[in-house]
């Protein structure tokens, strides 16, 4: 019993490990830093001053952004690390992730076009806008804890408590709703991107021997 | 099952020696990948890859699958049935054998 439970959690632990390394390039951080970021200047420059086209941008985000980053996967990851299709749980773990971000934002998109048609759009706001940091806060870190435990990758659960010690801090110090959003897509994009870095020294791309020597097989 | 040493003749050798195992396991928890990849998730030379590769293509249990991605071509390596199934009768010979041995 208990080896048959060694020889799983080791397997399930080299799956772990072959995910994780694919997204060592920091390229999803990129991708969730630049969707908090847009929502931040999106306020921040009063582009959005209608609340309900705030849901717009996770509605429309994932659909611009994943041929991009699929794109960005296939000319900087895939040649530095080679190429794996992951099986039954990885790939429906990163389709999770990507029809997650899609359906809530369609679904906030409904419900706030709902609201600002039933005239209840400003009492939402006002409702958030006084009471609802913590529970933006609390809900930035369920979500990102949930998205660290789906994909394994840990650093997801840092970004969440940032984002939870700044929306309590952000209740408590009155720290304006679309900087917090700005801070936490800053932080997020840079840490992908030092990650990027990382990952493109760590790797570099590889000479033409192993390429001939794969040519062979 | 008997607690039998000569149980460890049912061990596939093949599977058995430790890079071959690494190739193996790596394998089995993907549905394919490539020679890079295999190369830098287990540490090894392109040439000791390649010979090991090719002995478990010969027993069958690996296939290389040659396809194109975008236009351009790219060689895959996948588990094949038979390799699946040898991969999990290895664990199941080798669980059976650290099972019977006296505590």
């Amino acid at each position: 019993m208990v080896m048959k439970m060694n020889v799983k959690t080791s397997l399930k632990a080299i799956e772990k490990r072959t995910y994780i390394s694919y997204h060592q390039d920091g390229l999803i951080d990129i991708f969730v830093g630049v969707y908090v970021l847009l929502f931040g200047l999106g306020i921040f420059l009063r582009t959005l001053e209608d609340f309900s086209t705030w849901f717009v941008i996770p509605a429309i985000f994932p659909a611009v952004m994943v041929p991009i980053w699929v794109s960005a996967k296939k000319r900087i990851t895939m040649p530095r690390i080679g190429y794996v299709k992951f099986g039954g749980r990885g790939a429906n773990k990163l389709m999770a992730v990507f029809i997650g971000l899609l359906v809530a934002g369609l679904g906030a998109f409904m419900v706030f076009s709902f609201a600002s048609s039933q005239g209840w759009a400003l009492t939402v706001r006002n409702l958030i806008a006084s009471n609802g940091m913590m529970i933006i806060g609390i809900a930035a870190f369920a979500l990102s804890s949930l998205f660290a435990y789906t994909m394994g990758l840990n650093r997801l659960y840092a970004y969440g408590l940032l984002a939870l010690v700044l929306f309590l801090a952000g209740r408590f110090i009155a720290f304006p709703f679309e900087y917090i959003l700005l801070t936490i897509g800053l932080a997020v994009i840079m840490n992908g991107f030092v990650l990027l870095i990382g990952f493109i020294r760590k790797y570099p791309l590889p000479q033409g021997d192993e390429t001939n020597v794969e040519k062979s097989l | 099952m008997s607690k039998n040493p000569s149980n460890l003749k049912n061990i596939d050798r093949l599977i058995h020696e430790p890079t071959r195992l690494m190739i193996m396991t790596q394998l089995y928890v993907v549905e394919s990948a490539d020679f890079l990849f295999l190369q830098n998730q287990l540490q090894l030379t392109p040439g000791n890859l390649s010979a090991h590769l090719s002995k478990l293509e010969e027993a069958g249990y690996v296939e290389i699958v040659k396809e194109f991605i975008e236009r351009k071509p790219h060689t895959a390596l996948k588990l094949t049935k038979k390799g699946r199934n040898s991969f999990k009768e290895y664990q199941q010979n080798l669980k059976q054998i650290f099972s019977d041995l006296p505590k």
